[in-house]
């Protein structure tokens, strides 16, 4: 019915399935449910490791290498067994100063049972597997993904603790709790899409996207073509190119607030542009982005430009001095002139650069909060909201949590709406390159 | 007819003068190499012919028009580079394409050129691939066939097979030579290759420090290099010098005293003047019966170098070294005591302030 390789794999998954049941009991959503889920993913995976071991029906012990690590995995396995003992009343009454423990052990104690569990399903497995593949003398998968280059596994565990424990549980504990009518502080009350609904019949919220969209699409656009331009006018060997990269690169230095507040200034009717026009004679000038509900945004994307630009336009310059010259002299001589070289060569050999820049420039998008919150602070009305600062409103200030993780939710899912194609394609494109 | 020409080139960057003051003409259908130690201008020059660069002073004329303002692509010239330099996000088709659908050609003529080059080139294969996905030597052909392909009257190489390893480097160079007797193309030709410029060269044009200071054939510049430089440059293992005094035909040195009677001088020489006297290994021969060669000296054997085909002998003539080379199945130990001789008049002679030949 299935292949070893793909019995191996299914093995491996189940066994970490497992891990994110244990992981998502233990941080306390539906505790019973995922615990009892876990026992279901570790039991099928007890299964697999019979079934695999009916395909090959060898137990051996042949190399010496093979039962160092068969021996390893048991010797954990105890250990973790020792762990879980020492949280049971029984243990805990024959040595009572395991109770000043109490608390610690009782948290360790699933995890304990897990890995305790896993370590023999390992051993046992490495015993059927190793063996074939110390027969053909190439390790199998299950050894390579256990045993292969285990100094480098465990020293990526911190890594891997923080992106599963940050990206991976803290994303689905506020998934999970957009769905209760948390208010100050996280509650399991469940009240179903209540939340939501009130967040897409808020007019903020509508606003807030809009904003986002516009923002968006005008810095990606701006920012890409003004950088690429500035990096391409730098590149023709220009005077004093080190001086002109400080000053465009400079804002960059400076932090979102202040420039928002250097730009609240300028943008300022009273002591910016508007009054500096007026003073120069031109009496009835009016210029005053920030107060004007219709167009406050594209103040605040000003002042995004201003600072963000000369960033991107480094990142392209480094992209143009990759390209071999004589490329460009290639090109002369092809008779092509500059910009369709630009177009057609020179841009296309710079795609991982764009393809970095776009991210960068995403990121910065969906972010967008303290350049609102010193420019105007979502005004006047609620003109310049934007989704970062509707999150952070509504966890922080409003104090309810379940509005803020209903909003939060929807940024993410949207991210992900526009990554996960993306991402296909770039890593699916790989391959064949 | 010339096809090129060049009159008083002067090309500085800044105050670095590259480029002093250069003439050179190159005859129509002549391959003409470029050789020279590395940063003497060649790159510097190919390029100003190219227009890739603009000069400081001069006029360079191709087919007798004057070029020197115009745009590259407007002179007729293709060029091939070091690191060849085609568009890697386009097929070879495409590399090949590219300048005439600029050049906005027929679909029917770009077509047929493109299959005319590529069949030259045996690339035909290859049409379809991205320069990534091709060896050294096949993205080198797709870099000739982009210069073939625009039909020009000049083809300009600069350092075409550096990148490559030894073998193939050998087999495109054949076919170079091929493809230059087919075309009949005027090609200048860039390197630091002396048996790729021996082999290819109608003509050498040997450069130093942005000045040419031989242009002739090979032959000539083997046998007969204009100073000691050139002749230094020119040949593996270099030629042999040894520092005297010459009266008349006598050349003196320390005891020794050889009778250079056979050498044509080019001028009345001075009584008793300082000299180099250049020996090229391969021109010294060990005295088999009694003193064939005209001139005779006792060395002593310090280093045997066996390649194969010959050896190159490092000895010891009154305690100056001496290069030579022996046929391969010849057996020299060191230690030995040899007569070895050569022919005065296969020998050159410099003046030893000017380094000029005498
Ligand atoms: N852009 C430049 N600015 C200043 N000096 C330069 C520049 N390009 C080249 N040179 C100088 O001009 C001289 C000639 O350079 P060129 O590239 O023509 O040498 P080359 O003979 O081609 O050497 P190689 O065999 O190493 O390619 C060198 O001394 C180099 O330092
Ligand atoms: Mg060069």
């Amino acid at each position: 019915m299935f292949k070893k390789a793909q019995l191996e794999r299914l093995f491996v998954s189940l066994v970490m399935l497992a891990f994110v049941s244990l992981a998502i009991s233990i941080i306390g959503i539906k505790p019973d449910i995922f615990q009892k889920l876990q026992f279901l993913f570790l039991t099928v995976a007890i299964i697999f490791v019979t079934l695999i071991w009916a395909q090959s029906k060898t137990i051996q012990f042949n190399s010496n290498r093979l039962r160092k690590q068969i021996f390893g995995w048991l010797l954990s396995s105890i250990f973790s067994i020792l762990i879980w003992s020492f949280a049971q009343k029984d243990i805990q009454s024959i040595f009572p100063s395991l109770k000043g423990y109490r608390k610690a052990l009782n948290t360790l104690e699933p995890i304990a049972i897990y890995l305790a569990i896993v370590f023999i399903l390992f051993a046992l497995i490495l015993s059927i597997v190793g063996a074939r593949d110390s027969r053909l003398d190439r390790p199998g998968y299950i050894e390579r993904t256990l045993v292969y280059n285990l100094s480098s596994k465990i020293a990526a565990i911190p890594m891997m603790l923080t992106s599963v424990g940050i990206f991976i549980i803290a994303t689905l504990w506020t998934v999970y709790h957009s769905f209760t009518n948390s208010r100050m502080l996280p509650k399991s009350e469940f009240i179903g899409l209540a939340q939501y609904e009130r967040l897409w019949s808020s007019d903020r919220w509508y606003m807030s996207i809009e904003n986002l969209a516009i923002y968006g699409a005008c810095s990606l656009v701006f920012s890409l073509f003004i950088g690429f331009l500035l990096a391409a006018l730098l590149d023709q060997k220009t005077r004093f190119e080190n001086t002109f990269r400080t000053i465009f690169l400079y804002p960059f230095a400076l932090s979102f607030i202040v420039t928002g507040l250097v730009w609240q200034w300028i943008l300022n009717p009273e002591y910016g542009v508007e009054k500096i026009v007026r003073s120069l004679g031109f009496e009835s000038f009016v210029f005053n982005p920030l107060y004007n509900t219709d167009i406050v945004i594209y103040g605040i994307l000003a002042a995004g430009l201003w600072q963000g630009t000369g960033f991107i336009m480094c990142l392209m310059l480094a992209g143009l001095r990759g390209i071999d010259q004589e490329i460009w002299k290639a090109a002369k001589i092809d008779g092509i002139p500059m910009w369709k070289t630009y177009i057609q060569v020179v841009i296309p050999m710079m795609r991982p650069i764009f393809i970095t820049t776009l991210v960068i420039i995403a990121a910065g998008i969906i972010k967008v909060y303290d350049l609102v919150v010193a420019q105007t602070s979502g005004g006047p009305g609620i003109s310049s909201e934007v989704p970062a600062k509707y999150v952070y409103d509504y966890m922080f200030s409003a104090q309810n949590l379940g509005q803020g993780f209903a909003a939060s939710t929807m940024m993410l899912v949207s991210v992900l709406i526009v990554l996960i194609p993306f991402a296909y394609l770039q890593f699916g494109r790989r391959k064949y390159d | 007819m010339n096809s090129i020409e060049i009159k008083n080139l002067s090309l500085n960057f800044g105050d670095v003068k590259v480029l002093k003051d250069l003439n050179l003409s190159v005859e129509k259908g002549e391959f003409l190499v470029l050789l020279g130690a590395s940063g003497c201008g060649k790159s510097t020059l190919l390029n100003c012919i190219a227009g890739l660069l603009d000069i400081t002073d001069g006029q360079i004329f191709i087919n007798n028009q004057n070029v020197t303002w115009y745009e590259p692509s407007e002179r007729g010239i293709g060029m091939v580079f070091q690191s060849y330099a085609l568009y890697p996000q386009m097929s070879v088709e495409g590399n090949l394409s590219f300048s005439l659908k600029n050049a906005k050609l027929s679909k029917e003529e770009i077509n047929t050129r493109v299959k005319n080059a590529s069949e030259i080139l045996q690339i035909e294969d290859l049409l379809k691939r991205k320069p990534a996905a091709l060896s050294g030597g096949q993205r080198q052909r797709v870099a000739i066939g982009r210069a073939l392909v625009r039909d020009v009257e000049v083809f300009l190489f600069d350092e075409p097979l550096s990148n490559l390893d030894a073998k193939l480097r050998t087999e495109l160079r054949v076919e170079i030579k091929r493809l230059h007797h087919k075309l009949k193309n005027t090609m200048i030709y860039v390197t630091h290759d002396q048996i790729e410029a021996m082999t290819l060269a109608n003509r050498i044009a040997i450069m130093r420090d942005g000045l040419i200071l031989q242009l002739d054939n090979p032959k000539t510049i083997y046998n007969f290099p204009v100073n000691k430089y050139v002749a230094e440059f020119i040949g593996s293992p270099s030629m042999n010098f040894i520092e005297g005094r010459l009266d008349g035909t006598n050349f003196e040195f320390d005891e020794l005293s050889f009778n250079l009677e056979g050498y044509s001088f080019k001028e009345k020489i001075k009584a008793n003047s300082q000299v180099w006297l250049g020996v090229r290994p391969e021109n010294i021969v060990i005295n088999e019966a009694d003193k064939t060669m005209p001139v005779n000296c006792d060395v002593v054997v310090e280093v045997v170098e066996p390649m194969g085909a010959d050896t190159l002998v490092w000895s010891s003539l009154n305690g100056k070294e001496l290069r030579f080379t022996v046929e391969g199945n010849k057996i020299v130990n060191i230690g030995d005591k040899l007569n070895v001789g050569f022919d005065p008049a296969h020998v050159s002679i410099f003046d030893f302030e000017t380094e000029d030949r005498l």
